[in-house]
């Protein structure tokens, strides 16, 4: 636990949540306008096709605005801890899937994409996930390539 | 008799051997995936999108459509038996049927949530068959500007009636908006927004912002809160409900139907508001409130009845207009348009038996899910012993390859889980994701109709407040979203979403 958390209002950041999701919001809302910059705007009464992407970012960064400012004013909650090993080994096994599906095929990116995650947990036990990942990946193979009949690479290509 | 020969198309489609096997695997998934614990509908839908991909688009609604009440009803049998509601809409049940578990009567509650739910299921099927028509009429009389102001007033509705912050809210619909604009331009073919990446000049595929979402936030979510999770007590014996149940919650069953019907119309969250707005009636009604909490059997009834229906008249702004009102319904609308349907009153008028195979096949779903899904406890029961690190694997895996199959792409496999990791950073600053995806698939339909409306009217913004059924719309939206800022009402509707 560490130090205890201080009282809301001795904070300088009264809702961190909020003040920084805002934040946040609205470094989406000025990336998004900065890459819809090359794009023409109103055509007299037509739209340009930079108009729907700059009026929904203009609105997501005003209302980002409001709720950062109100983070500011009013209480609420920390924002607690992040998990890493989660969100770290689960991105970690999306990638090794996303590379590894074209040269090696379904079955063996499966299991292995399997095995990754599964240590996301920190309950994991290796004898049964070993286990359980050659089941799930044979069951996904029959599931999607056999019954559902989607062109996925089966095997490794060489 | 225009009823009746529809309900005959619908049924002679949905009664086809392979879509009765579909609704049956539907409805069965639906449970399994309901009753295992993290998962709710929305994530089950998302999940299992990828395998419809291959289907005829009947087939692949029925599917859908099956896996959502099936996934609601697996959701009741675990608040009932552990404790743990499965999903927000029978957090209610929760009170007074695991009071009823835990007095040996769990065998009743089980049976009354499913037979209050076949009761409700049954009225509802049969509304949305009675509603569709003259729906579809009036939608057809709408023109640009009269959509614009109807999708207006969805979202706005669904701001209002969601839980948590109203701002925060409009956020997401914000965010959805924006990133439903990424791709080639409607009208132009201009790639917008794709950083010169081949791969987004189609935009981004509903299905990896819905899996990554709904599926790998969850999932990583999950990983770090410990697990809870009640033991199931005993062995479940004795199912049938006495006499008394049965006379004792007719009325709660009648009312909550009531209750969910209208609800469920309604975008925001129609079944989880109606199950608790049913379960305060019943509770005000009784004679001795006092038993509530404590295993009265109307506390299981009412909510159950009231959620199912409002599951299923949920389908009809979906249906008639074109327009979702909650997150599910989004989905539906996704894989609508992944199977090449255009979504909006035409489809009732071209493809009316696609419209009445699904309706039908909701009532179908329910009788399976009474039939079935008794004899099954046992099944359920077990599935609710799997631990969630075997689970969260095979989403994980699910997401990857459903990601893939959407387009080949391992591009879209790497951003399945990129917004898997913003959908966790989102929830953890109080963002629901459920907006953003309305807004999604919103996204390019309220940017036609907007474009369309300021054509006709030659850049004249008036054009919405001058025609009287768009000005009145966009009048409603206002002050829906204005009294939803005041904070007297701002309280009683924390007071709607707490109790």
């Amino acid at each position: 636990m560490g130090s205890k958390p201080k009282p809301a209002a001795r904070r300088r950041i009264r809702a961190p949540r909020d003040f920084y999701g805002g934040l946040a919001l609205m470094a989406l809302a000025a990336f998004a306008w900065w890459g819809s910059l090359n794009l023409s705007g109103m055509q007299g009464v037509q739209f340009g096709a930079g108009t729907a992407p700059r009026l929904f970012a203009g609105l997501l960064f005003l209302t980002g605005g409001v709720i950062a400012v109100m983070g500011l004013i009013r209480d609420g909650e920390p924002i607690g801890r992040y998990g890493v090993r989660g969100p770290l080994l689960v991105a970690a096994s999306i990638l090794l899937f996303a590379t590894a599906i074209r040269p090696l095929g379904l079955p063996l990116t499966s299991f292995l994409t399997i095995l990754l995650t599964s240590a996301a947990s920190d309950e994991v036990r290796w004898l049964e996930s070993i286990l359980w990942a050659a089941v799930l990946s044979a069951a996904c193979t029959l599931l999607f390539v056999y019954a559902l009949g989607l062109a996925l690479p089966l095997w490794p290509s060489f | 008799m225009d009823l009746l020969a529809n309900l005959a198309l619908g049924f002679s489609v949905a009664a086809a051997p392979e879509n009765l096997l579909l609704c049956m695997v539907g409805v069965i998934v639906g449970t399994m995936v309901g009753v295992l614990p993290g998962i709710g509908p929305v994530a089950s839908i998302a999940i299992l999108l990828p395998v419809t991909f291959g289907l005829s688009p009947a087939g692949a609604l029925i599917m859908l459509a099956g896996i959502y009440y099936g996934a609601q009803y697996g959701g009741s049998t675990t608040s009932i038996l552990v404790n743990i509601p499965g999903e927000a809409s029978s957090v209610v049940t929760t009170l007074d049927g695991f009071q009823m578990a835990k007095n040996g009567r769990a065998g009743p509650a089980l049976a009354i949530a499913a037979i209050g739910s076949f009761a409700a299921g049954t009225v509802a099927t049969f509304l949305v068959a009675l509603l569709g028509q003259p729906l579809t009429r009036v939608a057809l009389m709408f023109g640009a500007p009269e959509f614009f102001a109807l999708m207006v007033v969805g979202l706005v509705l669904a701001v209002v009636l969601a839980s948590g912050s109203v701002l925060k809210a409009v956020a997401m619909i914000l965010l959805g908006l924006l990133l439903s604009t990424v791709g080639s331009d409607l009208s132009t073919g201009m790639p917008r927004l794709s950083f010169g990446l081949m791969e987004l000049s189609e935009g981004l595929s509903f299905v990896v912002i819905a899996m990554g979402m709904f599926g790998i936030a969850e999932v990583v979510r999950n990983l770090q809160a410990p697990e809870q999770r009640g033991i199931v007590r005993g062995k479940v014996t004795n199912l049938m409900p006495t006499r008394a149940d049965l006379v004792q919650s007719a009325g709660a069953i009648g009312r909550g139907t009531v209750i969910g019907s209208i609800l469920g119309v309604l975008p925001g969250g129609g079944a989880v508001m109606s199950s608790f707005a049913a379960y305060t009636l019943e509770k005000r009604i009784a004679r001795d409130p006092s038993r509530f909490g404590k295993g009265a059997i109307e506390g299981v009834a009412a909510p159950e009845s009231a959620n199912n229906a409002a599951a299923q008249t949920s389908f009809i702004p979906l249906l008639t207009l074109g327009i979702p009102g909650n997150a599910v319904m989004a989905l539906f609308l996704g894989a609508m348009t992944m199977q090449g349907i255009v979504p909006g009153p035409q489809v009732m008028m071209f493809q009316p038996s696609l419209v009445w195979a699904v309706i039908v096949s909701m009532w179908i779903g329910n009788l399976m899910l009474l039939v079935l899904n008794l004899p099954l406890i046992g099944v359920w029961v077990s599935m609710l012993r799997v631990p969630y690190r075997l689970l969260f694997p095979a989403i994980v895996i699910f997401c990857c390859i459903g990601g893939y199959a959407v387009n080949n792409s391992s591009l879209d496999v790497i951003l399945t889980g990129a917004f898997g990791l913003l959908g966790y950073w989102l929830v953890r600053h109080d963002f629901e994701p459920a907006p953003l995806i309305l807004g999604l698939v919103l996204g390019p339909l309220l940017e036609e109709n907007l474009r369309r409306a300021l054509i006709i009217s030659s850049g004249d913004v008036a054009v919405f407040f001058t025609r009287p059924l768009s000005a009145s719309l966009l009048l409603a939206a206002v002050i829906l979203l204005a009294f939803s800022v005041l904070p007297a009402i701002r309280k009683r509707r924390h007071e709607v979403f707490v109790e």
